[in-house]
């Protein structure tokens, strides 16, 4: 499990919150959802539930239904999901992401990990081969089944975030963090940079948080460890709470939304700078940014356009 | 294992061979070769320097056993093992050898394996009298009542023997059966003389005897340290008895003398190093337990208290504030690093509390400070209470020392922390106003009393086992009530006996009022035991206050002394009903479940199943009602709590809500969410100190959404009117989320 500082933590909030600024406003976020075989009811019920929890989400996020495909129950085949995925390829332009989510059980062998789907599951490998077909600018996959982890090396690139609900493919046990990871999506406490989107890396956080109270209050030894792999999950936005996507959508605002990037930016340099001043006087050149933020904020909302 | 006839011929004639040994250490307790007779007479008369001479003599016998008995009497545990192997092997169905090789594993602390070599001697003869008396023995050092059983049946088989009727005494003497015992130690005495056993075991357990009838220094420990100067055991003995009736500081002091006798007696050291951590001495006792293991590196007491002696480390304590004119702090609490800063508040406030409640009550003043530790690894509180009799433990008191388990060392609802320290603070005073001369029911019958008394949600709940031995007539009279302690007859007779001993108190309190509790209390500081006590304060004969304890046990227990089985067979019905979410179904089950055992608040009780029942049907205010009651009666799964202090919450009922909240601290801290609701009740209550420490609570759990507790800190300070730390807080939390508007707009009033 990659393990932060509280400041190193501080960091990544506020890289997140800067980095997402430098999207092209036309660019879009292809999903692909597969449902992958329970096995038993209570599984099939489970992931099913997991996915129609997801959607709405998804939709709400991409703000076109028709980027968001799903992969389902006895269509779940290999197959269906090479096509899925070409058919992406197909779709994406220039500056678009990708987001995959497999829901389900996994395995490994020792070398390969395998999604379980109806007819022969999908490896690691070859999943990899389809994602690196697809010209997306980046590229998250989450992978929520047991021995997930045993994805993490295969799956790695520069522009692609992997996050696995297991640290290596020898975590065999069937997982929880699939439906915190889902939880995270609606969850306003999963927001803890508080600006009413749920970032790939907050959704991270808060499920890897959830997972371990989930064996530390039963007092069980916690047989997954949720990774995450990739340096731009603080930069993918899955989940709008709240007025973040009408007002993301609004071009007046524009102006407003970068100037408060750039105030956003201010705080983060000199949270980096903390340790080599004396608190009050951090404190102090911190409030002033601050305060030049409040009367932004009040602007943004107020609808107020003009740049002053 | 069958015996074949060569092999039994070939047995006897061993036997015959060395049965000249008969009569020394081993005789009894398995035949031993006479080749170390004559060792064996200067080790028994403390000639420690010619024993070992001549011991090591022995290790170069042809016989394998005499070398594993030479190698053992040196101290070479490990080459006594394999010589023992050896034997065996050689000739592996003499139970002789099996037996001796078990007490080999006694000495070496490993209770089990001496168990499984007893069993295999009595598979090869299962009238083997010595291997029958090593399973007792290890038994009776787990307080095991068949102890009792199999002493007396290898009592049958031989009675000429000493070893029986010793390990009978030394039983009798742990349920304090001082006249059992004495009749029993005299005839050992008798018989050792008459088998030419020399007389130790028996003298010190005799001199353990009058020490308990309030003769220490008496004419045994004379005659056993005539008889051998160097045995330290004599004192060992009675020190082991001192800690059974918890008189700890007087144990140390037995056991120094023990050292002091014979200082390579490991044990005893073992034993001292723990008991001075028993009274908070803990760096005195690492030196004690250092020398132990220097000399005996096999016991898990030793390894095990010294491990948690190098772990302290992790651990911080803190004073209690000082109060004027007073020399020391009135309590001192060890708590792990990890979780001292959510724990402190809560538990220094309780334990505060609970000291002024019973220095008032019981009029007695602190001598010292009350140290208080909490373990999160049960393990580590295990090692600190090990070699206590009784079940279940999570909390122990020594004295001014409590030991418990922290909330974290268990599962959510598996551990009230709140409950159990004011318990185990009740018996620092019970136990220091007697002078630990309270028995064990008292002591425990006050804690339990006064769980009770503090709160209605606090304490033990009545079970069936307990309704059952009611009914059954399973419970101990008053006078012999420490018996269900100490060496339990039947599966879960202790927790039994605690309840017991609860009621007692209540009904001692409701009929002779609180004042008889605290007579009683001076009456046993005095000395006096319970039949005497119970005779001089209640002004009844315990066999009366018996029959009185039946009847008020029949009316308290109410519809349940009769109804388990409509209860069970209703509950059933319900249950089933509740799984086909049958709701109207549940109903009247559950309800007929609830009037026969309305006491019963664990897993899937009527008020759950009638709570779910109404809510499910839209009768929020009747799951309420059924839920309080669950609460009001102990019942303590957090997430059901919490859901009422949520309903509470969204039916306005905002005080009622606090109450079940703070109720949950003292049951699972650990909920993030229940400080932070608690936080904003106090907070819209205007009580923001109290706000103030929840939300601290909160920045003490490491929250994932720390922007929001760091505001809600914040607004805690500008209600008290500290606009220093409100704005320090909202930047902090801004510091997080810069955006977070109702952050900035705070920011906006407290800005400098």
């Amino acid at each position: 499990m990659r393990v932060l500082s509280r400041c190193g933590r501080l960091l990544a909030f506020l890289a997140a919150m800067t980095a997402y600024g430098h999207r092209p406003a036309s660019a879009a976020t292809h999903f692909l959802v597969v449902e992958g075989r329970g096995g038993t009811q209570v599984y099939t019920e489970r992931f099913r539930d997991q996915v129609e929890r997801l959607l709405p989400a998804l939709r709400r996020t991409a703000g076109d239904e028709a980027l968001v495909r799903v992969v389902a129950g006895v269509e779940a085949t290999s197959a269906q999901v090479k096509a899925a995925l070409e058919e992406i390829a197909r779709a994406v332009v220039p500056g678009d992401d990708l987001a995959v989510f497999l829901i389900g059980h996994g395995s490994y062998d020792g070398r390969s990990y395998k999604f379980n789907i109806p007819g022969p599951d999908f490896t690691d490998g070859q999943l990899k081969a389809w994602l690196d077909a697809v010209p997306a600018a980046r590229q998250l996959v989450v992978s929520t089944t047991s021995s997930s982890g045993g994805a993490l090396e295969t799956l790695k690139s520069a522009r692609r975030v992997v996050i696995t609900a297991t640290k290596n493919g020898r975590e065999r046990n069937a997982t929880v963090f699939g439906q915190y990871w889902v939880e995270a999506f609606s969850a306003a406490s999963a927001d803890t940079d508080k600006n009413e989107s749920i970032s790939a890396l907050e959704a991270f956080r808060y499920a890897e948080d959830r997972v371990k109270s989930h064996y530390a209050d039963n007092k069980r030894l916690a047989t997954e460890h949720p990774q995450i792999q990739g340096d731009l999950a603080g930069a993918f936005l899955l989940a709008r709470l709240g007025s973040a996507a009408a007002l993301a959508r609004d071009p007046e605002r524009r102006g407003l939304l970068a100037q408060r990037e750039e105030l956003e930016r201010r705080i983060a340099d000199l949270a980096l700078r903390k340790d080599d001043m004396p608190q009050n006087e951090y404190l102090d050149a911190l409030q002033d940014l601050l305060l030049q933020l409040a009367g932004l904020q009040q602007r943004i909302v107020a609808g107020d356009t003009e740049t002053k | 294992m069958n015996l074949g006839i060569k092999a039994r011929l070939a047995a006897c004639l061993l036997l015959v061979s060395l049965s000249a040994a008969y009569g020394q250490r081993g005789s009894e307790r398995g035949v031993r070769s006479a080749e170390l007779e004559p060792c064996d007479l200067h080790h028994d008369r403390g000639r420690m320097a010619e024993a070992d001479a001549c011991y090591a003599g022995v290790l170069a016998s042809e016989h394998a056993a005499a070398k594993a008995e030479a190698s053992w009497m040196l101290g070479d545990f490990k080459a006594a093992n394999d010589r023992f192997r050896e034997a065996v092997s050689l000739d592996p169905e003499k139970p002789d050898l099996r037996v001796r090789w078990g007490y080999l594993y006694i000495e070496s602390h490993q209770e089990s394996e001496a168990a499984q070599l007893f069993e295999e001697a009595l598979e090869l003869d299962e009238d083997h009298v010595p291997a029958m008396l090593g399973m007792a023995r290890v038994l009776a050092s787990r307080f095991d009542g068949k102890a009792v059983e199999l002493a007396a049946k290898a009592l049958e088989k031989r009675s000429e023997q000493a070893e029986a009727h010793l390990l009978l005494g030394r039983m009798a003497l742990e349920e304090g059966d001082l006249e059992a015992a004495r009749k029993s130690l005299e005839q050992g005495l008798a018989n050792a003389r008459d088998l030419g056993i020399a007389p130790l075991e028996a003298y010190s357990l005799l001199a353990s005897l009058e020490m308990l009838e309030g003769d220490p220094d008496n004419e045994w420990v004379s005659k056993a340290l005539e008889y051998n100067p160097r045995y330290g055991q004599v004192y060992a003995e009675q020190a082991h008895f001192y800690v059974i009736i918890r008189r700890y500081r007087k144990a140390t002091e037995r056991l120094r003398r023990a050292v002091g006798v014979a200082p390579r007696l490991w044990r005893a050291h073992a034993e001292l190093g723990v008991n001075l951590m028993r009274e908070g001495l803990d760096e005195e006792g690492r030196r004690h337990l250092e020398i132990a293991y220097s000399g005996d590196p096999y016991s898990a007491k030793t390894v095990n208290t010294l491990r948690l002696l190098d772990n302290y480390h992790r651990f911080e304590t803190h004073e209690s504030e000082p109060v004027e004119g007073a020399k020391w702090p009135r309590a001192i609490l060890r708590l792990d690093r990890d979780e001292a800063d959510l724990l402190l508040p809560y538990a220094m406030d309780l334990t505060l509390r609970a000291l002024d409640d019973f220095s008032e009550r019981y009029g007695f003043e602190l001598r010292e400070p009350v140290r208080v530790e909490m373990y999160p690894n049960h393990d580590d509180f295990a090692v600190r209470t090990m070699a206590m009799p009784g079940i279940g433990l999570l909390g122990v008191t020594f004295g001014y020392v409590v030991a418990m388990d922290s909330p974290s060392g268990r599962k959510p609802g598996e551990f009230h922390w709140g409950t159990t320290l004011w318990h185990e603070l009740a018996h620092v005073f019970t136990l220091e106003a007697t002078d630990h001369l309270v028995p064990r029911w008292y002591s425990e019958g006050i804690s339990m009393y006064e769980e009770w008394r503090a709160d209605p949600r606090w304490g033990e709940t009545v079970t069936p086992e307990y309704i059952n031995a009611v009914r059954k007539g399973n419970l101990l009279p008053v006078a012999d009530l420490d018996r269900g302690f100490i060496r339990p007859r039947f599966a879960g007779q202790v927790a039994i006996s605690y309840m017991q001993a609860g009621y007692i108190c209540r009904l001692v309190a409701e009929r002779w009022g609180e004042g008889a509790l605290v007579d009683l209390l001076r009456g046993f500081a005095a000395g006096r035991p319970t039949e005497a006590n119970i005779r001089a304060v209640l002004g009844v004969a315990p066999e009366e206050f018996d029959e009185q304890f039946g009847e008020y046990m029949k009316e308290e227990l109410g519809p349940a002394h009769d109804g388990l089985e409509r209860w069970r067979l209703n509950l059933k019905t319900a249950l089933e009903a509740a799984r086909e979410k049958d709701w109207e179904a549940v109903l009247e089950p559950a309800r007929e479940a609830q009037a026969a055992f309305p006491q019963h608040v664990g897993l899937g009780c009527s008020y759950l199943l009638l709570a779910s029942a109404h809510e499910e049907s839209g009768r929020r205010r009747e799951a309420i009602e059924q839920l309080q009651e669950y609460e009001r009666r102990g019942g303590r799964q957090p997430e059901t709590l919490k859901k009422l202090a949520g309903w509470l919450e969204e039916a306005g009922l905002a005080e009622e809500a606090v109450y079940t909240y703070e109720g949950l601290l003292l049951n699972w801290p650990q909920d993030e969410e229940v400080h932070a609701r608690l936080g904003e009740l106090h907070l819209a209550a205007d009580r923001a100190d109290l706000a103030r420490r929840e939300f601290e609570a909160v920045l003490t759990l490491d929250p994932l959404d720390r922007a929001l507790a760091e505001y809600d800190l914040a607004r805690a300070y500008v209600t008290i009117g500290d606009s220093d730390k409100a704005r320090l807080h909202v930047l902090r939390a801004l510091e997080r989320a810069p955006t977070y508007m109702p952050a900035l707009q705070l920011l906006l009033k407290v800005k400098r």
